[in-house]
């Protein structure tokens, strides 16, 4: 069982428009692994998380994407997200016009449910105090705390983080950190990409590493971590 | 979660309440304001129509302009079904309102798709085709530009369904509607009414399938334009064919913002000032009203974006801080 791949993504090509941005990758994950999922800026990171959730843009002209014995490939987003994939995205998306607690309430009115708000307020005791204020009016680390726990408030089977540590100060970062330390605890199927390497590979089973839409190295965290030639070659660090 | 049910119906209480008491005291008020006896039930037809208009265009954010589709496909199809199978109403309210349904899944469905103006111009566009048809192809059916004439005198229960009856009967109707339009925006489906206003695409994302809320709050809308073009019926049983024109969609739009949208008391407000104003002061101003009522129009979406409502609350802020 842990042998196979809970979710996998093979030789995926993705647009925006006539812009051909991801150039045909593949890679597995088993359950309950993180993944990091590291690269120079622009190399397609972003787009490559935003083709698996399903979203509008981009466009995905080729490949297959199966998640837990389904094929979202040919999926909406909705449906995406009722398959179990969570995208955690770099600018947060939360709905304004309503309050935190409302962002919450509206990803539990369909199924698949995960967490209670209980169970939220107790992770985030911030979001509990902030509850009745509305959602985009929160600060930078608060909103990155509700965008997370909107994810955990429905029924996941892949966690999507794209830069959860982007802009934060480290004492927000710390906190966020501890989160997803927990929801590894909890064997959440995670990718994450974060400009940050090292901290995501301390969190992470397997890396790789993106440059120009295409995987120009596929390893575990620890590889990374000791080998500095790749990382000063391909990250930068 | 029952503490919390009967919280809310707590808050219900009040503004239904009072909706309630000044409708129904109406005949006893209405003729000392320069009102008359007709008007009043003319206003409360309106009243329901422009609550389910508020839903759509004040909750979800929609603007239709072409909602006289569904206030006169239920308007025909009640007249059809007193002139040709029972005087009795209930059948025909009956099929008027389900076949103001049908349209609006149909419509829906091709509309909404698209936001914005686009929208506004796709419901337009509908519209306008339902007028021209029975204008012209379904004209046997419909009396064409007469209109659908000839009606009995719809009954219920052995009741002529004239004069108080009919009042009585649109007020209750009213009250029923009113009070599931609050709970209605007050329930998660409201708030997901909320939440397609202000991004839907954000609300996708959270895995929400935001077509098939769209056409239920669509269709919800839909549903009080045809108990308003039904009751229109039971009130003067003659089909007119502006019931399904341009001019009555931009009415219902106009008397929303007048009064106020998103706040459902706003836009109920406005078909009561309009339908005053068209037939009261109109009098006393004589040929020059529609002017004047253009000029009130600009004037409030200048400087009251939020309508009559946001008058109101003006006017109690200033009375709050000027007391303290
Ligand atoms: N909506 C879009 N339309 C057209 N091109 C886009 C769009 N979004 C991104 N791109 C292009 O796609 C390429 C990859 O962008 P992407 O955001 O996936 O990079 P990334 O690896 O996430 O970078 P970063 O680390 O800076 O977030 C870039 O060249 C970018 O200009
Ligand atoms: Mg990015």
């Amino acid at each position: 069982m842990s042998d196979q791949a809970y979710f996998s993504v093979s030789d995926l090509h993705a647009y925006y428009g006539e812009s051909y941005i991801v150039q045909g990758i593949s890679f597995e994950i088993k359950e309950g692994e993180i993944l990091a999922l590291l690269g120079r800026n622009g190399a397609g990171k972003t787009t490559a998380l935003s083709a698996i959730a399903r979203m509008q843009d981009p466009q995905v002209h080729k490949g297959t994407i199966t998640l837990d014995g389904q094929d979202l490939t040919g999926m909406k987003p909705f449906e995406a997200a009722r398959a179990g994939v969570q995208l955690v995205p770099e600018d947060r998306r939360i709905i304004p016009g309503i309050t935190v607690e409302e962002n919450l309430i509206i990803s539990q009115i369909s199924e698949p449910i995960g967490w209670d708000l209980d169970r939220i307020y107790d992770h985030f005791p911030k979001l509990r105090e902030r509850r009745s204020q509305e959602g985009v009016t929160l600060s930078g680390g608060e909103q990155q705390m509700l965008a997370v726990a909107r994810a955990l408030a429905r029924g996941i089977k892949l966690l999507l983080l794209d830069e959860p540590y982007e802009g934060l100060a480290p004492t927000i970062v710390k906190e966020i950190e501890g989160i997803v330390r927990e929801i590894k605890e909890m064997g959440i199927t995670t990718i994450i990409v974060e400009q940050n390497a090292v901290a995501a590979l301390k969190l992470s089973d397997k890396a790789i590493i993106m440059e120009s839409g295409e995987i120009v190295y596929a390893g575990t965290a620890q590889e990374v971590l000791d080998n500095k030639e790749l990382r000063e070659q391909y990250l930068a660090i | 979660m029952n503490s919390a049910n009967s919280a809310f119906y707590k808050k219900d209480i009040l503004p239904v309440g009072a909706f309630a008491a000044v409708l129904l005291t109406m005949p006893f008020w209405f003729e000392y304001v320069g009102g008359y006896s007709g008007l009043d039930t003319k206003i409360v037809i309106w009243i329901i129509f422009a609550i389910g208009f508020d839903i759509l265009l004040g909750y979800m954010g929609f603007l239709s302009f072409g909602h006289a589709a569904f206030f006169g496909t239920s308007a025909y199809f009640t007249g059809l079904m007193l002139l040709h199978y029972s005087d009795n109403i209930l059948p025909a309210i009956a099929v008027g309102v389900i076949s103001a349904i049908i349209m609006a899944f149909i419509i829906g469905f091709l509309t909404l798709k698209r936001t914005g103006i686009y929208f506004s111009i796709l419901t337009l566009a509908f519209g306008e085709m339902l007028h021209s048809m029975v204008l012209s192809t379904l004209q046997d059916w419909t009396g064409g530009d007469n209109g659908l004439t000839g009606l009995p005198t719809p009954m219920l229960f052995g009741l002529k369904m004239q004069g108080d009856n009919v009042f009585y009967l649109t007020v209750i109707v009213a009250i029923v509607m009113y009070y599931i339009a609050r709970r209605i925006i007050s329930s998660p489906f409201g708030l997901m009414l909320k939440a397609i206003k202000s991004n839907q695409v954000r609300l996708e994302y959270t895995g929400v399938h935001v077509a098939r809320y769209k056409l239920m709050g669509f269709v919800i809308s839909a549903v009080y334009a045809g108990v308003a073009g039904a009751l229109m019926i039971v009130y003067e049983p003659y089909v007119a064919s502006e019931f399904m024109g341009w001019h009555l969609s931009g009415q219902v739009v106009i008397m929303s913002v007048l009064g106020g949208v998103g706040t459902l008391f706003g836009p109920m407000l406005g078909a009561a000032f309009m339908l005053y104003f068209e037939n009261v002061v109109s009098v006393t101003i004589g040929e020059q009203w529609l002017l004047v009522l253009g000029a009130i129009f600009m004037l409030t979406v200048i400087f009251l974006p939020g309508g009559f409502v946001e008058a109101g609350s003006k006017i109690k802020k200033k009375l709050m801080g000027g007391s303290k």
